[in-house]
């Protein structure tokens, strides 16, 4: 099991957000978080990416304990992560941006002496994500002058050039119209196979992306897992489903085929 | 960088060392302190525009260097000055990363508070201690000698505007060019990601107080030598080196010049001894000036000179 | 012995009575607009330099030495009203933007108001002399204390029962508490937040000016009082946590006193120990003794 939580609680004083989550993630999956708002998502994801040490219960990442260890160490060891509200760097290019996340993972981030330009495999590798992304043509935009919406995307393909094993996107379509959230969705799953990702951890609200995309959904509500199951198997749970949704479910032809191994396939591939 | 700035820059290099033949040997001496202050902003900057961080102790560093030989020269027969720069930035370093270990854990307000803090400490430590350090009159500093050769012969003025103009110059085009390659380095990038997003340079691996501890200790070093540079035309060190107002005035320069650009600080640290000094000559009140350019500066032109050179330019270039 | 530490205490008192007026009006400040003020010793200078001159103008206008008080504090008051200057000719345009230039703004107004009193007062220090002692002195365990003195820590103790009660009690302190714990909200709510920024920072001038002011008969007015001052200040506020009344007044005290007991203990101690403790709170305790927590 590459990320692993058992038996995790944690309280804001006599709050109980989460209660008893135990949850993990084989290679190869990939895996959504749902739950209505104060269902103890954000807690979830703060403690499985290391910034947040829960009152009680274990967190480990490839066998590792990374209870409260910190995004920065967390990153060093393969945990990826993109933000829920779009966290850019203003005053860097896009390329730039990505170079950061290349030399980070290369390990040259501290290198004060030498010449970034000239550095050659350090800018293809941020070239190839932000092609991933459909950057290319805008490697030298200073962030914030680009749309929301490629910001969103930026932030993301960030996460993504650590080339990291494990990736938790935070609502990554929130924020974007209907009619581009598939293509949003797609372009995730093509660079997760580009860039090597093993397995991902998808928090969204959107139940059509979430029905779509998954191999298992997570339930989550007042802080407790209601159901760790297929999309075929979600479905056929009603109460869970009004639970989370508030409506009938609707047909079916757009899930995730069962019992699908490897990197997830873009629906109906 | 751009084909103007290069051509700007080549002019500059020339017209410096052209100076003490062509020049009168008052605007001569006037570039020594520009030098110094060149030197100690470039560190600075590399704080205030590269990491967002805004020190108001960073006179400190100058103090240390300034002291560090003052005390070589009339307590020890050193009098070289490659061995006064290497002490005095020996230990800047090791204050700045005691110091630097404390200040980089906070931020904004509080991190300019902690600095302003550590820089009046230095002060009142030099003031009281005067046993040690002379007080408020202060410690001589003796004239070094220049790559081992003690030039006793030539006058103070001679030496001032003939080798050790030189000297100034050559540290400060290596001071310039080291900085250059730092700020364009993976490090420099990184610590940009630091300053522009710190939650998200985290999120990539990037351990932010680090970076801050670095740029910190840097900018010491480099300020340390700018104090050395700055007290041996003097001949002489007092504590109000390290005064608070004297920080400020550091980061005046900086905005000056523009803290947005690699230049800005070399051209803030000149525009303001030749402002101050033309204006100290017609009124003695160069701080209301000073201040009323400060305060003009704050809120119309935050990006300095450089940065309203660079719109110009642009706005040239758009409209071709 | 008594004697010496009731002296000790008396004037550690004095002098945190009056770092209370300047620290309240930076904490005020602080507090709704979050700019840390460094003219506020400079306003402190003026203070100072208008109460002398008012004092002085007063007694050779033939007024009664015993009622020098009155221009003193008079002259303390107008003089707070350089606020409203600097904060609509200035501060005004620059709430929107980065704390460091914030800063550096006031740091303009430190260099302006530096000059502004040399040229209209001169470098040489100027005083009320001896005129403070036609209150005659008073016998306290021992020790013999000046009047003025406790005068000036009783005006003190009022002042901050006053700035409590107008805090707490009226509703323009229940609008500058709204506007310091959300600016947004009160705004939103229709609140003035201009009319409430140039009074708010007027109060925080005035009390900064009459601190001057109120120090003068014990001090000399002099050049650097300013720039000397904003340390102290600071390390009052520091200790006291940034924001808070309270942590102005108990800041005041520990910096007042131990400054005092030093000086008379230990005198090159005295800042030296300031500033340590200053780095010691600002490590281990950033939000001071009252004030709100910290996030580094």
């Amino acid at each position: 099991m590459i990320l692993e939580a058992r038996d995790v609680r944690h309280f804001y004083g006599a709050f109980r957000a989460l209660d008893g989550v135990t949850l993990g993630i084989e290679p190869g999956q990939f895996v959504s978080i749902i739950g209505p708002n104060g269902a103890g998502k954000s807690t979830l994801v703060n403690v499985l990416t290391g910034l947040l040490h829960p009152a009680s219960g274990t967190v480990r990442f490839d066998g590792r304990d990374i209870r409260g260890v910190g995004p920065v160490r967390l990153a060093r060891l393969g945990l990826a992560r993109s933000f829920q509200l779009v966290q850019i760097f203003p005053d860097l290019t896009v390329l730039e941006t990505l170079q950061a996340a290349v030399l980070s993972r290369r390990g040259r981030a501290r290198w004060i002496l030498a010449s970034l330009q000239a550095d050659g495999e350090v800018r293809r590798d941020a070239e190839y994500v932000a092609e991933l992304f459909g950057l290319a043509g805008r490697l030298h935009a200073p962030s914030r002058t680009l749309p929301q919406g490629d910001k969103k995307l930026l932030d993301v393909a960030a996460a993504f050039a650590l080339r990291p094993r494990v990736i938790l996107l935070d609502e990554p379509t929130s924020g974007v119209s209907t009619r581009d959230k598939t293509a949003v969705m797609e372009m995730l799953v093509r660079a997760s196979r580009g860039v090597g990702v093993e397995a991902i951890l998808l928090v969204e609200h959107d139940m059509d992306i979430v029905f779509g995309y998954s191999d298992r959904i997570v339930a989550l509500q007042q802080g407790r897992i209601l159901a760790d199951t297929t999309p075929a198997g979600l479905r056929a749970d009603a109460e869970v489903l009004a639970a989370m949704v508030g409506r009938p479910p609707q047909p079916s032809a757009g899930d995730r085929a069962p019992g699908a191994g490897g990197r997830a396939r873009p629906a109906g591939s | 960088m751009r084909g103007s700035v290069a051509v700007g820059l080549a002019l500059a290099l020339g017209l410096a060392l052209a100076l003490p033949l062509i020049a009168p040997i008052y605007h001569v001496t006037l570039m020594l302190p520009f030098m110094a202050y060149g030197i100690a902003l470039l560190g600075l900057n590399l704080l205030f525009g590269y990491a967002g961080l805004v020190s108001f102790g960073h006179a400190l560093f100058l103090g240390i260097g300034a002291y560090a030989g003052a005390f070589l020269t009339t307590h020890t027969p050193v009098r070289s000055l490659e061995v006064i720069l290497l002490t005095a930035m020996l230990a800047a370093a090791l204050v700045a990363a005691l110091v630097g270990a404390l200040c980089v854990r906070y931020v904004k307000i509080y991190f300019g508070m902690l600095t302003l803090a550590f820089g009046m400490l230095f002060y009142t430590f030099v003031l009281k201690f005067y046993h040690l350090t002379g007080g408020d009159e202060g410690m001589r500093f003796l004239r070094p000698t220049l790559l081992g050769q003690p030039l006793s012969d030539m006058s103070k003025t001679a030496y001032l505007v003939g080798p050790y103009y030189y000297y100034s110059l050559a540290l400060l085009v290596l001071a310039t060019a080291l900085m250059w390659r730092i700020v364009h380095s993976p490090f420099g990038l990184c610590l940009r990601t630091v300053r522009d997003n710190p939650l998200k340079a985290e999120s990539l691996g990037l351990s932010v107080p680090r970076y801050r501890w670095h740029a910190f200790v840097v900018s010491a070093i480099y300020a340390a030598a700018g104090g050395v540079l700055l007290a041996t035309p003097t001949g002489n060190v007092d504590p109000t080196l390290a005064y608070w107002t004297h920080s400020g005035s550091l980061v005046f320069m900086t905005l000056l010049g523009g803290f947005a650009s690699f230049f800005g600080p070399l051209l803030g640290a000149l525009v303001f001894i030749y402002l101050q000094d033309t204006v100290m000559s017609v009124f003695p009140y160069w701080r209301l000036v000073f201040g009323a350019i400060l305060a003009v500066l704050v809120i119309f032109a935050p990006t300095g000179l450089a940065g309203l050179v660079d719109r110009a330019l642009s706005a040239r270039t758009a409209r071709r | 012995m008594t004697a010496h530490v009731v002296n000790v205490l008396v004037s550690g008192v004095f002098h945190a009575a009056i770092l209370f007026l300047v620290a309240a009006g930076l904490q005020v400040v602080f507090g709704v607009q979050k700019i840390f003020n460094l003219a506020c010793g400079s306003f402190y200078a003026l203070g100072a330099y208008v109460g002398v001159s008012a004092v002085q103008a007063f007694v050779d206008g033939g007024g009664a030495p015993a009622l020098f008080i009155v221009p003193l504090v008079a002259g303390g008051l107008v003089a707070g009203l350089i606020g409203v200057v600097v904060e609509r000719g200035l501060l005004r345009f620059i709430y929107d933007r980065d704390e460091a230039f914030q800063l550096l703004l006031t740091f303009a107004v430190v260099l302006m108001l530096e000059d502004l009193i040399r040229m209209t007062w001169g470098t040489a220090p100027t005083s009320t002399s001896g005129l403070y002692l036609v209150y005659g002195q008073v016998r306290l365990l021992g020790a013999t204390v000046p009047t003025y003195n406790l005068i000036v820590i009783g005006a003190s103790v009022v002042i901050a029962a006053g700035i409590g009660w107008l805090l707490t009690r009226t509703a323009f302190g229940r609008i500058v508490r709204a506007a310091a714990e959300n600016r947004e909200m009160a705004e939103a709510l229709g609140v003035d937040m201009r009319s409430v920024y140039v009074r708010v920072f007027t109060l925080g001038s005035v009390l900064g000016t009459l601190g001057g002011a109120l120090v003068i008969p014990s001090t000399a007015a002099m050049s650097e009082m300013g720039v000397e001052l904003i340390v102290e200040a600071f390390a009052v506020v520091v200790i006291g946590g940034l924001g808070s009344m309270r942590g102005a007044l108990a800041g005041a005290l520990v910096v007042g006193v131990l400054r005092a007991a030093a000086i008379a203990v230990f005198p090159a101690l005295e800042m030296l120990l300031i500033y340590l403790i200053v780095i010691g709170v600002l490590v281990l305790r950033p939000s001071g003794l009252f004030g709100k927590a910290v996030t580094a």
